[in-house]
């Protein structure tokens, strides 16, 4: 596979094997809380697989269209499309996956048009217990069973931008869950065969997403615990939008005690004319940075006491009108791959 | 470009004083105000800093609040938030502050009990699989609790203010909708219509409802062992009858969001994504016949001094390499990246915020840390309605002396 956007010569192979090393299995699932970047990590763990060689499908499950509109890509359907060298993508319905399931196993053609008709499946998907997770999960599990003409898996790397945080444990659960209700049959059957693929660490790894605040960091730690104790391999954690480090402590103490007349020259020298304003933001700022980076490192410290999940760092990018963030920030991904793997 | 300039040197105060007047009266005369926007936009705080607001201006106040995070229960001075209303505060002023948690699944315990024909009804509904899952997985059930509770709690007449935070929802506009959705749901003639043979008489009545019903139930079945339809099948024969209690209240509740003593506070964050949610919103709240309070657009980067970004630059190269120099030299290109950020932000929110809205907009800066106890609360409040400026939050970058 070509890949748009190739990794770094340098970093080339040594990106690749981190890259592998952290994601390791076939299904990646990412979730966050509201608001955190879910969806852009999602988008740019789909251009770094893609860039380390990967045959990669991104795949939503909540019919917003927003992790297309993050890779500047004009909105997905059901079909699996590929929409940049080695890099697919689907948007996943369940009321289509169930009349795909109906037609495969029971040739029940006849019957669509009735209940596209009707709206009974969106009720019966809507209100029986975790049905439509189910069915979103077992279209996924349908995917990675797929398998090329010559025996491969069709896709390397599936990647999910899945519900929230709040959501993430019910959402993979559905197909336990719905082996408790539905006590024989297909449905029974193949419900166990996705918890086996969910549950198993080469198959399946959740990725959460976090901002170094707390609200974030605490659903994360809480989340991470969860889907643990649900037997679901967790890692790694995604810390997103951090704050830049542009200014050592040092530095800081220093910038806070230049005098006033000693800024008003460096100031005339260059031939800028400020005002008072202007002396106390300079005073100040390097504090405030200080403050926020220390309110940070403190977050970064509770993520990553979560034992065995390795804690990647992405920072604030200003991206341009033209410039694609999840791009700049697949550089970014693998770079903290390499550096985590070397830390190990 | 208009934001940018009335939030110059002052740090973002001034200029948007209409927003701040609108939400300054809201506060002293509202008897409803519902807190919306996107996730992690900082609606509870918001919500909890407004109801604050009018505790201390001598009115009873409630903040119902949607999983608020530990440190705004702590904030208010509560270990934990429980489902029933808690004294926060006991003004001088003679106003008090009452905070409480929305808990979803008693909320629609309590409705079922209001609603259901009989007690054992009720309790059928409520042992019900079917019902257990609605309860919690329906989307705009959380929404509709929230309304749901607002006007129980209104309708007691203990409070002078409630403040409604809504749910974080993956579309703020799911809780307009949430009621109809609900009710139309509940109604499910067609829902009826398949199951409610299954329900009275067993399966042999299949028959009757016609190929796509009867088809449809058989492959079912026969891949769900039918209990699944069982469920359902009771799930609306025990819902009978409750449909009409369920409209009427669903009704009652936007009439009373329509009154002009119920407000919308809009909040959102200068990101573009979270811009066109809050103009989405503040539409449908026009053609929905509701009133909007403000637009609170939380963690603008403040303007910080008065040179601009590219002199700030030009300055710091021309340092030279003595370390105090090297530190002044990174702090004038930090003042630059500010100053680039600022100007963004509040180009956005002018190009987002267009005609009307641009009225309602109230700026509140980006701060260093998180609101922290009640005094942190009093502050974020007194700057949402101008009686304080950013220079008075705590910690917030970039304006305090």
């Amino acid at each position: 596979m070509t890949a748009q956007v190739p990794v770094d010569a340098e970093q080339g192979a040594e990106g690749v094997a981190a890259f592998d090393a952290v994601f390791p299995a076939n299904v990646v699932v990412v979730t966050g809380k509201g608001g955190v970047g879910k969806t852009t990590v999602a988008g740019t763990l789909g251009l770094a697989a893609a860039a380390a060689g990967r045959a990669t499908l991104l795949v939503e499950v909540e019919g917003r269209h927003s992790l297309s509109r993050a890779l500047a890509t004009p909105p997905w359907d059901y079909e699996e499309r590929e929409f940049r060298p080695g890099l697919w993508g689907t948007s996943l319905d369940p009321t289509q996956s169930v009349l795909e399931y109906l037609e495969l196993f029971y040739g029940l053609k006849r019957l669509q048009w009735a209940l596209e008709r009707s709206n009974a499946l969106d009720f019966v998907t809507a209100a029986a217990p975790g049905l439509r997770d189910l069915l979103l999960i077992g279209k996924v599990y349908e995917i990675e069973a797929r398998r090329t003409a010559d025996g491969r898996r069709r896709y390397d790397t599936i990647i999910v931008d899945a519900p929230p945080t709040g959501r993430i444990v019910p959402f993979l659960q559905a197909p336990a869950g719905v082996t408790e209700i539905v006590r024989v049959g297909p449905i029974r059957r193949q419900a166990a065969q996705i918890t086996d693929m969910l549950t198993d660490p080469r198959r399946t790894q959740v990725v959460m997403v976090s901002l170094l605040e707390e609200m974030p960091v605490t659903e994360t730690v809480e989340g991470a615990r969860a889907l643990d104790a649900a037997g679901l391999r967790v890692g790694p954690i995604i810390a997103n939008d951090a704050e830049p480090e542009v200014m050592s402590q040092a530095d800081a103490n220093l910038l806070a005690r230049v005098g006033r007349q000693r800024l008003a020259d460096v100031a005339a020298t260059v031939g800028i004319t400020w005002q008072e304003d202007d002396v106390d933001a300079l005073r100040r700022v390097g504090h405030d940075h200080r403050e926020r980076l220390d309110q940070e490192a403190e977050m970064a410290r509770r993520l990553d006491s979560i034992d065995h999940v390795p804690l990647l760092t992405l920072h604030h990018h200003d991206v341009g009108p033209r410039e694609l963030l999840p791009a700049v920030l697949a550089d970014e991904l693998i770079a903290e791959a390499v550096r985590v793997v070397a830390s190990t | 470009m208009r934001a940018s300039q009335e939030a110059g040197a002052g740090g973002g105060a001034s200029g948007t004083g209409s927003g701040r007047t609108r939400l300054a009266s809201a506060i002293a005369d509202a008897e409803i105000l519902v807190a919306t926007g996107a996730g992690g936009v900082g609606k509870t705080t918001m919500a909890a800093a407004l109801a604050l607001a009018a505790a201390r201006m001598g009115r009873t106040a409630l903040v119902i609040t949607i999983d608020p995070a530990r440190r705004l229960a702590q904030a208010l001075g509560l270990e934990e938030l429980a489902s029933s209303p808690q004294r926060v505060l006991d003004d001088d002023s003679g106003g008090t502050l009452d905070a409480m948690m929305l808990d979803m699944q008693s909320t629609f315990d309590e409705l079922i009990d209001r609603h259901a024909a009989t007690p054992d009804n009720a309790a059928e509904i409520k042992a019900n699989r079917i019902y257990r899952t609605l309860s919690s997985s329906l989307s705009g059930t959380q929404e509709y609790m929230a309304m749901e509770k607002l006007h129980e709690l209104h309708g007691l007449g203990r409070w002078d203010l409630i403040v409604v935070d809504t749910p974080p929802t993956r579309n703020a506009l799911d809780f307009l909708d949430a009621p109809a959705r609900m009710t139309s749901f509940l109604e499910g003639n067609l829902l009826k219509l398949l199951l409610r043979p299954a329900a009275a008489a067993g399966r042999g009545y299949l028959r009757i409802v016609g190929f796509g019903a009867s088809a449809f139930m058989k492959v079912a079945g026969r891949v769900t062992g039918m209990e699944l339809l069982d469920d359902l099948g009771a799930f609306f024969a025990n819902f009978d009858g409750m449909y009409e209690g369920f409209k009427q209240r669903a009704d009652e509740v936007l009439r009373l969001l329509r009154q002009p003593s119920a407000r919308f506070v809009v909040v959102a964050t200068p990101e573009p994504p979270a811009l066109r949610e809050a103009r989405f919103f503040v539409e449908r709240l026009q053609q929905e016949g509701l009133h909007l309070a403000a637009i609170v657009v939380n963690r603008v980067q403040p303007a910080v001094g008065t040179a601009d970004a590219a002199a700030l630059r030009t300055a710091a190269e021309a340092l030279g390499e003595d370390r105090n120099d090297r530190a002044v030299a990174a702090g004038l290109a930090l003042l630059a990246h500010l100053r680039d950020t600022s100007s963004r932000h509040h180009h956005d929110i002018a190009a987002r915020l267009r005609g009307p809205a641009a009225a309602h907009i109230v700026t509140v800066p980006r701060q260093a840390r998180d609101v922290h106890d009640l005094d942190d609360l009093v502050r974020v409040g007194q700057y949402l309605t101008g009686t304080a400026t950013s220079a008075d939050l705590p910690a917030t970058a970039g304006s305090r002396s």
